[in-house]
């Protein structure tokens, strides 16, 4: 039976490439970025060039998904948070090409690893601490120092409220990564089954397989949705302080 | 005008789906993303409080002490963050 874990193997395309004691060769990982930000590029090229009253597919697909994030930016952040759209977009949409070009088989996931996905929640933290401490000053400490708790509690309040605060990469990373390898590596064990049992034995692992894939998609674009989604929320509570 | 009959229809529309926001606020996606979300916050922030108390103890040479107890406080972390998106998902 096939290793299920081979799928996540990065590997060199082309030659090596070398920065000081840095490999930043051309890898698989890198193609199936670049492959997924040069097709939305593309749908929104197509999508926004013909602004007619009645839209047609592509155009129905980005205005669709322009209003579904501006709702959600907006439901969740508020007014203040309008001028972070482009960032936050980018960044769902990204993230959902990523899991859903990982659907197709025999192409590699990219939010499968957790490099990635902490790259991307990394960032997004710092950019929401620095844009809370550029709007608050340091008012944004505020933010560990609940009201209405006794003197007695403050200092461990204080350093609970710091872990929880510095939780927020980790779990927003891990959160991610987790449900796409976890579901990625589960569809192949299931698909090595299909092959060891046969054709007499293999017909229910196969209706799993197929359950999987509808389940799969779904936590594909559930997973963007929530890390776009939780985006909204750190910048509310940098843009908002309202504790 | 042709744009007027459009204006009213733009606007009945925009009423209608106001409407059903209000109505079915439990039918949104964020329900099912939310918990998901509950998960990882637990075990996220006592991860967290494990490495802070790790690192203390690798600086002052207190090997058992900061990890215990910055365990238990990535612990109690860990349980508030549950409890606050808990909250946010009853508003």
């Amino acid at each position: 039976m096939a290793n299920p874990m081979t799928q996540f193997n990065v590997h060199r395309i082309g030659p090596e490439i070398k920065v000081g004691t840095f490999d930043i060769s051309f890898t698989n990982a890198s193609l199936f970025m670049i492959i997924s930000s040069v097709a939305i590029l593309i749908i929104f090229n197509l999508g926004s060039k013909k602004n007619s009253l009645i839209p047609n597919k592509i155009q129905l697909l980005a205005e669709l998904s322009y209003t579904f994030v501006s709702k959600m930016i907006s439901d969740t952040a508020g007014l203040k948070a309008k001028p972070y759209f482009a960032f936050i977009f980018s960044l769902f949409m990204f993230v959902l090409f990523c899991n859903m070009f990982g659907m197709i088989p025999y192409t590699f996931t990219v939010t499968s690893h957790i490099i990635v996905t902490f790259m991307l929640a990394a960032f997004i933290f710092i950019g929401v601490t620095v844009i809370g401490f550029m709007k608050h000053g340091f008012g944004y400490l505020k933010l560990f120092v609940p009201s209405g708790v006794p003197a007695v509690l403050l200092p461990l309040i204080v350093v609970i409220e710091i872990i929880s605060y510095l939780s927020r990469p980790i779990s927003l990373s891990v959160r991610l990564f987790a449900n796409m390898m976890a579901g990625h590596t589960m569809m192949k064990v299931f698909g090595g089954f299909v092959i060891s049992l046969g054709i007499v034995g293999g017909w229910l692992p196969l209706s799993f397989s197929v359950a999987l894939t509808g389940l799969e998609i779904l936590v594909a674009f559930l997973q963007a949705y929530v890390f776009a989604i939780l985006t909204c929320i750190y910048l509310n509570d940098a843009l908002n302080l309202h504790h | 005008m042709p744009k007027d009959p459009l204006k009213t229809r733009l606007e009945i529309a925009k009423s209608k789906i106001l409407r059903k926001n209000l109505y079915n606020k439990k039918d949104n996606p964020s329900s099912i993303g939310t918990a998901f979300k509950l998960s990882t916050e637990l075990v996220s922030a006592v991860a967290v409080g494990t490495i802070i108390g790790f690192i203390f103890d690798k600086t002052f040479g207190t090997k058992p002490w900061f990890i215990l107890i910055f365990f238990f406080v990535g612990v109690v972390a860990g349980i508030t963050n549950v409890i606050r998106s808990a909250k946010n998902m009853q508003k």
